[in-house]
């Protein structure tokens, strides 16, 4: 078990063990393999990415490892470094423990790390010089505050397509520091010198930055335990759940960001864990004036929920000045998203017309640009308590594109026929899609239906069909399916 | 197409004709964001940088594949 604790309460005695494992371990050589191992991945597959937080508690862990083993106390943990109150005078930058900042030429002079004790290596091996820290004179003068914190460990999801800096909403990202109030980068911005290059684990608090960075997705990970790590497939290879991380020898545990998951399993214990309910979300009532709410820090992600009581249409939209972008996940599970719109609504504006099944529904609004604030109003109404009406499916016309977006959703179309022959109504796309026929003149009587005559698991019906109007329902072929497709009528 | 050639902090900045980057003759394979109008490499993974040129001193500076600080 390794016991993680704030790095500025640690004792004399926890403050000299820990930095004799660190010294062992350099003197050994094993400190520089881990420098090796970070200044030699791929950058783009350990930052910038899904993997990084992973990737990262891994590279923790094996050094904990080999901490543990040095000193022979197998609950020595990496001490963190809590952002809050670790600033320049905080003790951790004592001379017992990190020694401080670097001179004028940014050369570090105080404690077991400084120049003369501590030499710093390149990405090949070679010795690279002193230890240099340069605080707050790189663009970021101040650390991460509580309520920084606080206000990324409430954004969901872990983290969503393109999986890298432009990723929003993403947990990943903000905490990473590309989106929102930059929470880890600054943390290595803020020490400077040595903290800037891919080489940064030359100086020890990189472990204690990152150690920071792992509690934070530690309670992350506790306070929304249905929110997984993403994506789970079809993101970039080194990615994806199950896949191998880069530059991730094999040990007592897997390379996998499956195989890190669960801090507990790994015998990680932080000394003060705050595991904060999950933040209530705001209802809103269908019908209602429009909430009002404003994104007052850029980045930020706002949901809400609301419920539908019957199936029927209903609009889901904002208003106010700000370029809002509006995703919708439900029913009843906060995480499977239904679709997005960035302009449909007035101005810039987003707005979401949608047949909906009874349950409970989350709208996530941000704005379009990451790096703005702005205020807006968020509204949900039905429309009726008829579908929408039916579209239309015009004989060798355009393809309709339309999307399953809920639990036993079936849509509707309709055709009219005035000169009999042989028609063919097909489905394209990626969904599997089950599709029947209906009619003339009835939604009622089914006179075809088919599952997967089409491409791949779409669905084909060809038939010759007499004047009259009819009727097509989709549905995917599972009842609890969903994903988008198109549909098209053809003569012939 | 612009050339660009410094001396920044003893180290040989050069930029042919404004994307190939060079740091004593070495290439520097960088990436550019067109989202974010950023540059970024991997010998400095935790910043972005609005020029090519910010980026390339900021490597020269603090890369210790390239800087050369003397105790």
């Amino acid at each position: 078990m390794a016991i993680r604790k704030d790095a500025n309460t640690l004792t004399a005695t926890e403050r000299a063990e820990f930095v004799t494992a660190i010294r062992s371990l350099k003197a050994e050589g094993i400190y520089d393999q881990f420098v090796l191992r970070h200044a030699n991945a791929i950058m783009s597959a350990i930052h910038r990415c899904s993997a990084f937080l992973p990737w990262h508690r891994r590279f923790l862990f094996d050094l904990e490892r080999e901490l543990q083993r040095v000193s022979g106390n197998t609950n020595l943990g990496i001490p963190y470094w809590n952002w809050p109150s670790g600033g320049a005078n905080a003790s951790m930058w004592n001379a017992d423990l990190l020694g401080g900042n670097g001179d004028a030429g940014g050369i570090v002079r105080t404690g077991p790390f400084r120049a003369g004790q501590w030499t710093v290596i390149n990405s090949s091996g070679l010795p690279a010089g002193p230890l240099m820290r340069t605080f707050g004179q790189n663009g970021l003068p101040t650390l991460s505050t509580q309520a920084q914190i606080d206000q990324v460990m409430a954004v969901t999801p872990y983290d969503t397509s393109p999986w890298n800096v432009n990723s929003n909403p993403s947990f990943r990202n903000q905490l990473e520091g590309w989106i929102g109030p930059n929470l880890h980068n600054r943390g290595h911005v803020w020490v400077g010198g040595s903290m800037l290059p891919m080489t940064s684990p030359n100086d020890p608090v990189f472990f204690m930055n990152h150690c920071m960075v792992d509690k934070i997705w530690h309670e992350w990970q506790i306070r929304f335990p249905n929110q997984g790590y993403l994506p789970t497939n079809g993101g970039p290879f080194g990615q994806n759940l199950t896949d191998p991380m880069n530059n991730t020898p094999s040990g007592t545990i897997g390379s996998r960001p499956i195989d890190v998951l669960d801090s507990a399993a790994l015998g990680i214990v932080y000394d003060d864990a705050v595991i904060t309910p999950q933040p209530q979300i705001p209802l809103i009532i269908v019908g209602a004036n429009p909430t009002q709410a404003d994104i007052g820090t850029p980045g930020e992600t706002d949901v809400f929920r609301f419920e539908v009581p019957s199936f029927g249409p209903h609009t889901m939209y904002t208003t106010g000045p700000s370029d809002t972008f509006m995703t919708l996940f439900g029913p009843n599970d906060p995480i499977i998203e239904v679709t997005s719109d960035d302009d449909a609504g007035e101005n810039f504006n987003s707005q979401i017309i949608r047949n909906l099944s009874a349950g409970t529904y989350y709208l996530r609004i941000r704005l379009y640009s990451p790096s703005t604030t702005g205020n807006y109003a968020v509204g949900v109404r039905s429309d009726g308590t008829s579908p929408s009406p039916i579209p239309e499916l015009i004989i060798n016309g355009a393809s309709i594109n339309a999307t399953i977006s809920a639990a036993n959703e079936s849509d509707p179309y309709r055709f009219n026929i005035t000169t009999e022959d042989t028609y063919t109504i097909q489905t394209s796309g990626t969904t599997d899609t089950f599709m029947s026929i209906h009619g003339p003149n009835s939604q009622i009587p089914e006179i075809a239906s088919n599952d997967d005559d089409g491409v791949a698991s779409n669905a084909l019906i060809r038939r010759r069909l007499a004047p009259g109007e009819y009727f097509v329902r989709v549905r995917h072929y599972s009842a609890f399916g969903t994903g988008a497709y198109s549909i098209q009528l053809t003569q012939g | 197409m612009a050339h660009h050639k410094e001396m920044f902090k003893d180290q040989n900045i050069e930029i042919k004709d404004d994307i190939n980057l060079s740091i004593n003759g070495k290439e520097i394979i960088y990436k550019y964001d067109q989202v974010k109008n950023k540059f970024y490499t991997k010998y400095l993974p935790y910043t972005q940088y609005d020029s090519l040129l910010e980026m390339a001193r900021a490597i020269a500076q603090y890369s210790v594949e390239f800087s050369n600080v003397k105790e």
